[in-house]
């Protein structure tokens, strides 16, 4: 593991390793540059399943409180509900004690605005610059506030915006059966409560327990699904369901047992979403072009964004999206719930077409446009990724080139795309095409060039 | 010594300061982390705090530095720091952490360490922690060790078991006792006091404030003077007693409505003890009323005098068996008794007062009147630190003729009356504190205070 890896303070906050790395101390710190940033206000503080986290959640509400920020806290909630939250109560700001999809070592502090949603990278920049300052405000006793503990209402708050969206009356009465793994993350209860009390799911989990380590690689990809897999065609389930540590990414397995394509299962949520209202569509760079032929037959612009969730968002925001998401890390991001990656949403979502059509998961996914797609990751090496960008456009001289993130080729039949990682220290390159051959052309061309 | 005005003390003692103006969450969280270190293996670590509001900061601060060196946090919530050393005793926990700044004013906070048995921190492992802290190189649990904390309500009630077990309460019942909380966390223990004993207590100012407290936390005679005296009169108590905010110092009143001074707790208790043959030593600080002297003499009684601070008297202490030991304290009214192991506890005091009164049964004012009349001022100077050695050696050549003693600052000797001289751990000025039996002792006072002045800026 590369040292640059094991603590990263950026624009996209705090990562790191627990314990030498990433101390309580400076997530203290960065917390009370944040409250800083917020000013004096309710500031909700959640997390996810980590051990570390309890402890974190201490040195942050330190950090808020010596601010002069209230601290509001929420205790173990995905990080869609937290958000939901802040948003719901007014809350100045939010911090969610969560790494995500990263493996147990790690932890990472994300942080919202008072809407709920991630800083813009002006902001983040901003956050930055005071944290580096240390141009802390450091409350006097008397204008210190308070910590106030609401366990209760958050998942709640969440599910009744999800219920708003969908019929759920429909859903209820096919008693749909559902397998789940949990990965013993923060949502275990809540996914509990949500299908089988509220979609009236026969329900059949794995992994829901908040108080057990994860139970597999976090980052819920088919690779490590097979506990699913098997668990889904155990039961005959007529759907299966994996999240990651704090709830926002969906993985979804079909009634066969074999986990569907992020790309498609955001392409089934984007149908889904678009037969409900029309407009606009906003995908990252990386996502499968199946999302603009979907998004074709109903009429509806697509627009493209560097990769993560924050730039997603803002466009978003700005062209009134309907819908939107990030494909292969199985985020599915719909406004009128929240603009945050809700893996709630999505299963409400495919439940309520399964209903719907009365077709299965693996009938309506074989009704999507076909796409070959592959992707992988390289180390990345300083210096070494603009040259590659170089030769790959060199290569491919008839493609039409976009640079907002890396460098995407497009191609009558496929495209191309090689980018830096915000997160890790890794090159990204993806490709898909019609074809496989062409697909497997595109991604060994690009290989062969780092 | 600290600039004048100076806002943060980090010293061997521990962390003190104004929150938000010298004393911030980054110096909790380090001083914290140090402490968790400093405590090699993981394991239980009992807290509490007081009510200021900026107490909540410290404890999430204290708490999450715990937890990432993988210690088990027991937090007690709001109690007096003596209930946080019987914990730690009683839980067989590793150590602890008291929260709160004592009798300094609201918009002071401080950090309090305990080792394994409630103990106050030796010298020597003070010093290892304040190396730890400058080092900065803590030491923490990776993501599988991180500890977990809980919340232990009870120990309230077992130290009252442990209250109970010690002093006749059935007996102190009969007595009617005006308390001055001064909102702070006196007022829970006595309030379950009245409930489970049937202790008649009156409790004023019992409410715990986090923004301001209605007078100043201080546990001197002149407090008591305003705050407390007139009272006692007015509603026929028997006595009168005043805490500081986390009740490890007291002061009183007598039945007559006259308050003491808060030199005479430290002197009841040790008559007490030495009369009824619990111990022989009583060690006090070079700053106390000679008073101790006097009345350990009638008992063949034995004064140790130590430098000022919890860290000498700690020191001492460690020298001595337990059964040689009557009590241990200073004049500010913060006494520690062997019956509850080395913990200023100024509850423990009270009942000790009152179970005097009970013994010999007589009043406050009759237990006071038995002592020759002593008369102490004390007075404060800010002071340019450069020329404190020329002061001491200027004020030993002025009284020639006086004992001097150099162990804490100066101090001179004579057969009725001293003066001690010394620069103060926890502000920054240099404290004169002048004694004399049988009168006041105004002129030597104001003598040594003028020389004291002119080293002034």
């Amino acid at each position: 593991m590369s040292r640059a890896h094991q603590l990263k303070i950026s624009v996209a906050g705090v990562r790191g390793v627990v314990g030498e790395f990433l101390t309580p101390n400076l997530a203290c710190a960065f917390a009370q540059a944040f409250g800083t940033y917020l000013g004096p206000g309710p500031v909700v503080v959640a997390r996810d399943t980590r051990a570390s986290g309890e402890m974190f959640v201490h040195a942050v509400s330190c950090g808020l409180l010596a601010a002069g920020c209230e601290v509001i806290r929420i205790g173990i909630v995905p990080t869609p509900t937290a958000q939901i939250y802040v948003a719901d109560i007014r809350a100045a700001g939010g911090i969610a004690v969560t790494a995500s999809h990263n493996p147990p070592e790690y932890n990472a502090l994300k942080l919202f605005n008072s809407d709920g949603l991630f800083f813009n990278r002006y902001e983040r920049a901003e956050l930055l610059d005071l944290y580096h300052q240390s141009e802390f405000r450091h409350a006097a006793n008397e204008e210190m506030r308070r910590v106030v503990i609401d366990a209760e209402t958050a998942p709640e708050r969440h599910m009744a915006r999800i219920l708003r969206q969908v019929d759920v009356d429909r859903i209820r009465r096919r008693r749909f059966r559902v397998a789940l793994d949990g990965v013993n993350g923060a949502g275990s209860r809540m996914s509990v409560r949500f299908l089988r009390d509220v979609l009236g799911c026969e329900l059949h989990a794995i992994h829901v327990d908040p108080a057990k380590p994860f139970p597999r690689d976090p980052e819920p990809r088919a690779e490590v699904l097979g506990e699913l897999s098997e668990l889904v065609t155990r039961v005959r389930a007529h759907a299966g369901f994996a999240q990651d540590p704090d709830g926002d990414r969906l993985a979804v397995a079909g009634e066969t047992g074999r986990v569907l394509d992020n790309d498609d299962v955001l392409a089934l949520a984007v149908d889904c979403a678009l037969r409900k209202k029309k407009g606009p569509v906003v995908v990252n760079l990386t996502t499968s072009s199946v999302i603009d032929d979907i998004a074709a037959r109903h009429g509806c612009p697509v627009y493209r964004t560097p990769v993560g969730e924050a730039n997603v968002v803002e466009r978003m925001r700005r062209v009134q999206a309907v819908i939107g998401g990030e494909g292969a890390n199985g985020g599915i991001i719909f406004p009128e719930v929240h603009y945050c990656r809700d893996s709630y949403l999505g299963m409400a979502l495919l439940l309520e077409r399964m209903a719907e059509t009365g077709e299965t998961l693996n009938a309506l996914a074989a009704a999507l446009p076909r796409y070959w797609r592959r992707s992988g990751k390289f180390p990345f090496e300083h210096g070494r990724l603009g040259q590659m960008m170089q030769a790959l456009e060199a290569a491919l001289p008839c493609a039409r080139a976009d640079r907002t993130d890396g460098l995407k080729l497009m191609l009558e039949h496929g495209w191309v795309h090689v980018r830096a990682s915000n997160t890790e220290p890794l090159v990204r390159v993806s490709a898909e095409a019609k074809t496989r051959e062409e697909a497997d052309r595109l991604y060994e061309l690009a290989a062969s060039l780092r | 010594m600290a600039r004048p005005g100076a806002t943060l003390r980090i010293s061997p003692v521990g962390l003190r300061g104004i929150v938000g103006h010298g004393l911030t969450a980054t110096h909790v969280l380090d001083f914290a982390a140090a402490f968790a270190t400093f405590m090699e293996r993981p394991g239980r670590v009992v807290i509490g705090r007081d009510p200021r509001v900026s107490s909540v900061m410290m404890r999430e601060g204290v708490t999450g530095a715990l937890l990432a060196a993988g210690h088990e946090v027991i937090d007690l919530g709001i109690v007096p720091t003596p209930v946080i050393q019987h914990a730690i005793r009683q839980l067989e926990a590793a150590g602890g952490v008291s929260i709160g700044a004592s009798h300094n004013s609201a918009e002071w906070n401080a950090l309090k360490f305990f080792t394994r048995g409630g103990s106050y921190l030796s010298s020597s492992q003070s010093e290892e922690l304040l190396d730890i802290y400058h080092l900065r190189k803590f030491r923490f649990a990776g993501h599988d060790g991180t500890g977990r904390r809980k919340e232990e309500a009870g120990a309230i009630e077992a130290y009252l078991d442990a209250l109970a077990a010690e002093f006749p309460l059935e007996k102190l019942r009969r007595f009617r006792v005006l308390v001055d909380c001064t909102n702070g966390t006196s007022g829970l223990i006595l309030r379950r006091m009245t409930e489970r004993f049937g202790l008649q207590l009156i409790l004023i100012n019992e409410a715990l404030e986090g923004r301001a407290f209605v007078h100043e936390p201080s546990t001197t005679k002149k407090m008591a003077e305003l705050q407390l005296a007139p009272l006692v009169r007015t509603v026929g108590a028997d006595a009168g007693f005043l805490f500081d905010i986390d009740s490890d110092r007291v002061t009183f009143a007598t039945e007559q409505g006259e308050a003491a001074s808060e030199e005479l707790v430290q002197v009841v208790i040790a008559d007490e003890m030495l009369e009824r043959g619990c111990g022989r030593m009583v060690l006090t600080n070079l700053s106390s009323t000679a008073l101790l002297e006097e009345v350990a003499a009638r008992h063949g009684g034995q004064v140790v005098r130590l430098p000022v601070g919890r860290q000498a008297v700690t020191d001492a202490l460690a020298g001595y068996s337990m059964e040689q030991v009557a009590v241990a304290g200073e004049g500010t009214g913060a006494v520690m008794m062997p019956q509850f192991p080395y913990v200023y506890d100024g509850i423990a005091a009270m009942l000790r007062m009152l179970e005097r009164m009970e013994r010999r049964g007589r009043t406050l004012s009759e237990l006071i009147a038995d002592y020759p009349a002593y008369s102490i001022l004390k007075g404060k100077i800010p002071v340019r630190t450069r020329f404190v050695p020329e002061l001491f050696d200027e004020l030993e050549q002025r009284w020639p003729e006086a004992r001097a003693n150099r162990r804490d600052g100066l101090r001179l000797d004579w057969e009725d009356r001293w003066v001690h001289v010394r620069v103060s751990q926890t502000e920054p000025v240099i404290r004169v504190i002048c004694e004399q039996r049988g009168g006041t002792p105004r002129r030597l006072f104001d003598a040594v205070m003028d020389l004291v002045r002119s080293y002034s800026e």
